[in-house]
């Protein structure tokens, strides 16, 4: 029994390494820097991961100092073990990047209970720098970047740690050894970021992660917007090559539900399967025309991209769909970058829809809502389509119907509820009552959902369009004109499509009422706001310039500069600047040799007092102290034997203290002033035979 | 195949040798440093073109980026790790003494030059000091301690002189080849107690220069000379010092002598005498000791033990030149000794 207690707790009688062959300060760091390496991950993971991961990492922590054991080699398979069933049962079978990147995680965890040698510690750092990778996958922020950034610096610091963990001082010196690593290196860094040519993928592997993105959805119930709308997260950023259009008219189309299915709104043909790929993250060159925008979106893992009415597509990342919609070629599952351009001019196909197209668009449930229908055929009795549209507005206008974030529950017959009971209800009801309305009356209709309005960024260069700008609206068939937008939410709280969902809400307080954590909510607080824009315009920016830059923003740049530049002189700008950066580093350390220099003139002086010898007759020995050297010559010159001495005892004294430069530099100069000494005494003493002469 | 790799490591040391010149002191620059990734410095490579594909694959300029921090820093480590042995210099400034077989402690002085040597490491083939932290322009003695094969000069063909600082990703790293020796004293080994006084040993040398004349050989007062053995009235008289050395009286010295165990071999007959001049030592006895060719006069004391010591560790064996590029009386002359003869 004791026997099994002890292979539980690792006191195994095998000798391992011992756990203290890691310093305890460069574990910490490691520690330390996976903290910040989760944190940016921490609602992609689920929840039990991040728990296993702090307990495993704490465990070690514990470990080092001897408080706990580490788990013996069958308490830590089992660990394992478990911890992967539970991996399995999460994840069910679906294989992303999201769970191999979570799988990464675990991977991590587990490998906290063997690190005991520095080669384990080796391992981790490298499984922690991939895994920094592995977060720039998921977030791109520049304040996730910054923090990614720091758990890498953290790391380095460990390295250093490690690899002196007894120099008193180290981790200050390891600080600004590492920065002043880092500001030399910078001029290398940015021109490799900026030449290094961006290759097209190599082979793609989809990034959808399989969490549900928030945004808007290919179905539409009646409170489905309404959840929408409290979440300030954004959705995407427009800028614009002209002026900036009015709110009312900031209508961004997503896509078109055409379905009635009972309750619930959808698109009666499904999206055509497209085999997993990579959406081309980046589009547009050059500045934008005055009537071109760019519109910076958010992943939303869809295909989805947002336009205004009556665009075209510019950029070659997405394509007209039809209808007066885009469509990416991929999913979106990073941020994507796109162009498009507004042509007044266009004329919508169709000025005739076909019977077949006319059904589709007239399509409605077999039954329900018999008042809703009543109303309709009344309408219709008595005015031209364009008039029963203009009626049911006034209608809205009219009465008392009212704009709400808090609607109630309307199970059955839900328009009828809506429209004669209630009269409350939020623009997912109001859209689809009223195509309902339309669609009874015999007039071809349907919904469209994307996003309505839009906050100027700091600056007021771009608008910020966020979840809570989520919109439905209408689109009737009027012959002679084609398709008309109606929006019912206009007609009941104008203010909502004036200026936004915050003054529709003023009254009612309901505005971001459940996101206690978002800064619009806190409209008055001008600080706040402020700081919230410019921390928004920076990562604009980040995302534009740093995290957007990618081939074709790489392609525009180099246009800009002489001598057309491809793929190919990308390429040997890179090679050339990886030999430059290496052949300044080898100048700069030559130079500082040379500087070093003096140290060797010591050397040589102590040389040429052996060539001296030698000339005297007095062969130099290996191994021979200075002093028994002098000695030897005091013995065959005694002329020089004053100086010898001397000298001997100045290289001595040179060799056993631990002398300043400085003091090596006198040393030196002396050594030099006795050999010329000795140098003197032996000619004159050559000259004048005998004659003893004088020291100096 | 085994000749050309024989070639090949010849040129190799040849080459070495020439850049590491034989002496007690060296101080590192370009020309001797040696600067290559570690293990850990060669996955790191790897790691990174794996981050760098995944950049690629993903469009992710911010994986592009960091691969490109890493791939500068790593650059930037190799200038560090250079540096910090660049400018320095190692020099043996006492070689140890101790019995054979036995770890020997050398010393030596590490000198930082105008950039701080940080995390350095000196080794030897089975011995590794670590840790080694040395400012700019301060110096640092430090023990190295080289085990020792057999009796006789103990030199270390090279000391190797390593740092993987900051990193551990790239190591610099290059030698001193020491040119003075240390030496290694026969390992003792307790003699049978015959104890051979000079003019009774029948095969005793009569070439042995005090042995078997007055009874009282008078000469000069060395340093080391007991007083009461200094003629004071001598003194007094002429005013020289001079001191009786007597022999064959009461308390006269005892001779450890080399031929006075028949059919022992050299080496073992060298361990009795080191035995013995540990045991006389600790007595406090007066004693001489007298070796083929090498004669030390009966005396007493430490410095009289050492180099009875040192006499017994060196004889018959001739001093390592500067041209031998093998280690002498490491462990590795012994492992190695087919690689070529070289005493």
């Amino acid at each position: 029994m004791s026997r099994l207690v002890d292979v539980l707790l690792g006191r195994s009688r095998r000798s391992e390494v011992p756990i203290d062959a890691i310093p305890g300060a460069a574990l910490l760091w490691l520690i330390g820097s996976f903290a910040l390496l989760l944190l940016p991950q921490w609602n992609r993971l689920p929840w039990w991961l991040i728990a296993a991961c702090v307990v495993l990492a704490g465990w070690r922590w514990l470990a080092q100092s001897g408080r706990v054991r580490l788990p013996g080699r069958w308490l830590r398979t089992g660990i394992m073990l478990v911890l992967i069933g539970v991996y399995l049962g999460t994840v069910q079978g679906r294989f992303t990047v999201d769970t191999a990147a979570s799988f990464f995680v675990l991977a991590v965890g587990l490998k906290w209970l063997e690190t005991r040698s520095a080669r384990d510690f080796y391992v981790l750092f490298f499984i922690l720098v991939y895994l920094a990778a592995v977060n720039f996958l998921f977030q791109q922020d520049i304040l996730w970047a910054l923090l990614t950034f720091a758990a890498i610096a953290c790391l380095l610091v460990g390295l250093q740690v490690l690899n002196a963990p007894d120099l008193p001082g180290s981790l200050k010196a390891g600080w600004k050894r590492l920065g002043l690593l880092m500001v030399k290196t910078l001029p290398v860094v940015v021109l490799l970021f900026v030449f290094f040519p961006r290759m097209a993928p190599l082979w793609s592997v989809p990034l959808v992660s399989g969490e549900a993105r928030s945004g808007i959805s290919d179905t539409m119930r009646p409170g489905d917007i309404s959840n929408l709308a409290q979440s300030s997260e954004r959705a995407f950023r427009v800028s614009f090559g002209g002026p900036i259009p009015e709110y009312r008219d900031r209508y961004w189309r997503g896509l078109i539900l055409d379905y009635l299915d009972g309750e619930t709104w959808r698109q009666r043909d499904r999206e055509p399967f497209q085999r997993p790929g990579r959406v081309a993250v980046d589009g547009g060159i050059g500045a934008l025309a005055s009537n071109q925008y760019d519109v910076l979106l958010e992943p939303t893992d869809q295909r989805w991209a947002f336009s205004l009415e009556n665009s075209i597509a510019v950029s070659d990342n997405v394509f007209d769909a039809g209808e007066d919609l885009f469509r990416f070629r991929r999913p979106a599952d990073s941020p994507v970058r796109y162009r498009l351009a507004i042509d007044p001019g266009q004329t919508r196909p169709g000025s005739e829809l076909t019977q077949a197209v006319r059904q589709r668009y007239l399509q409605l449930p077999g039954e329900g809502n018999p008042r809703a229908r009543a109303l309709a055929s009344e309408l219709a009795g008595q005015y031209s389509p364009a008039q029963v549209v203009n009626e049911l507005m006034q209608r809205f206008r009219n009465e008392e119907y009212y704009y709400t974030l808090r609607p109630p529950a309307m199970p059955n017959d839900g328009v009828d509820t809506l429209l004669f009971e209630e009269q409350r209800g939020f623009c997912a009801h109001y859209a689809g009552a009223a195509t309902f309305v339309f669609r009874a009356a015999g007039i071809p209709s349907r919904v469209v959902v994307g996003y309505q309005g839009g906050d100027a960024g700091a600056g007021g260069d771009y608008l910020i369009v966020r979840q809570y700008d989520a919109h439905a609206w209408v689109e009737v068939w009027l012959e002679g004109r084609g398709w008309v937008r109606v929006d019912p939410t206009a007609a009941i709280a104008p203010d909502r499509i004036e200026f936004g969902l915050r003054e529709a809400m003023a009254e009612e307080g309901s505005f971001l009422e459940n996101n206690l954590t978002s800064p619009q909510r806190y409209g008055d607080l001008a600080v706040l706001q402020w700081a919230s824009l410019q921390l928004d315009r920076i990562n604009y920016h980040w995302q534009r310039w740093v995290v957007g830059y990618q081939g074709q923003s790489q392609m525009n740049l180099m246009s800009r500069l002489p001598g057309g530049i491809g793929m190919k002189e990308l390429g040997y700008i890179t090679a050339g600047l990886v030999g430059f950066a290496l052949l300044v580093a080898g100048l700069v350390s030559a130079l500082s040799m040379t500087r070093g220099a003096r140290q060797d003139g010591f050397r040589r002086v102590v040389g040429s007092w052996h060539r001296l010898c030698e000339q005297a007759g007095v062969p130099v020995r290996s191994g021979e102290t200075p002093v028994v050297l002098a000695e030897r010559m005091a013995e065959a010159r005694p002329s020089v034997a004053e100086s010898a001495r001397i000298f001997a005892r100045t290289v001595n004294s040179h060799y056993y203290s631990s002398a300043s430069t400085r003091q090596a530099d006198d040393d030196t100069r002396r050594l030099r002033r006795l050999l010329k000494t000795m140098k003197r005494q032996l000619k004159r003493n050559q000259e004048t035979g005998s004659r003893m002469p004088k020291h100096d | 195949m085994g000749m050309i790799t024989r070639k090949l490591r010849q040129r190799w040391q040849h080459w070495i040798n020439r850049r590491v010149p034989r002496g007690d002191s060296q101080t590192f620059s370009q020309k001797n440093i040696f600067i290559l990734p570690t293990g850990a410095g060669v996955v790191f490579g790897v790691l990174l073109l794996i981050m760098l594909i995944t950049g690629i694959n993903y469009q992710n300029s911010l994986i592009y980026l960091l691969t490109f921090i890493l791939g500068a820093l790593f650059v930037g480590a190799m200038h560090q790790t250079h540096r910090n042995l660049s400018g320095l210099t190692l020099a043996l400034i006492q070689p140890g003494e101790g019995e054979a077989g036995d770890d020997v402690p050398f010393r030596f002085r590490v000198t930082a030059g105008k950039d701080s040597g940080l995390a350095i490491a000196l080794s030897v083939v089975d011995s590794k000091l670590e840790g080694v932290h040395v400012p700019a322009g301060q110096a640092r003695d430090v023990i190295l301690p080289i085990p020792s094969a057999h009796r006789g000069y103990l030199r270390p063909d090279k000391v190797r002189i390593e740092t993987r600082f900051p990193f551990g990703l790239l190591k610099a790293w290059s030698w001193l080849r020491p040119s003075s020796a240390g030496i290694a004293y026969p390992r003792p080994l307790v003699a049978p107690e015959v104890i051979s006084q000079v003019d009774d040993g029948s095969e005793a040398r009569s070439s042995a220069p005090v042995a078997g004349q007055d009874n009282a050989d008078l000469r000069p007062w060395r340093e080391g000379d007991m007083s009461q053995r200094v003629m004071w009235k001598r003194f007094a008289r002429s005013g020289q010092m001079v001191v009786a050395d007597w022999e064959g009286e009461q308390g006269s010295p005892h001779w450890l002598d080399f031929n006075a165990f028949p059919g022992a071999d050299t080496e073992l007959r060298l361990s009795y005498l080191a035995w013995l001049v540990a045991d006389r030592l600790q007595k406090g006895a007066k004693f001489g000791l007298n070796l083929p060719g090498e004669v030390i006069e009966p005396d007493t004391g430490p410095i009289h033990g050492d180099r009875c010591l040192r006499a017994l560790a060196v004889w018959g064996e001739k001093p390592p030149r500067e041209q031998d590029a093998l280690p002498f009386g490491t462990r590795k002359t012994v492992d190695g000794a087919t690689a070529g003869g070289s005493v």
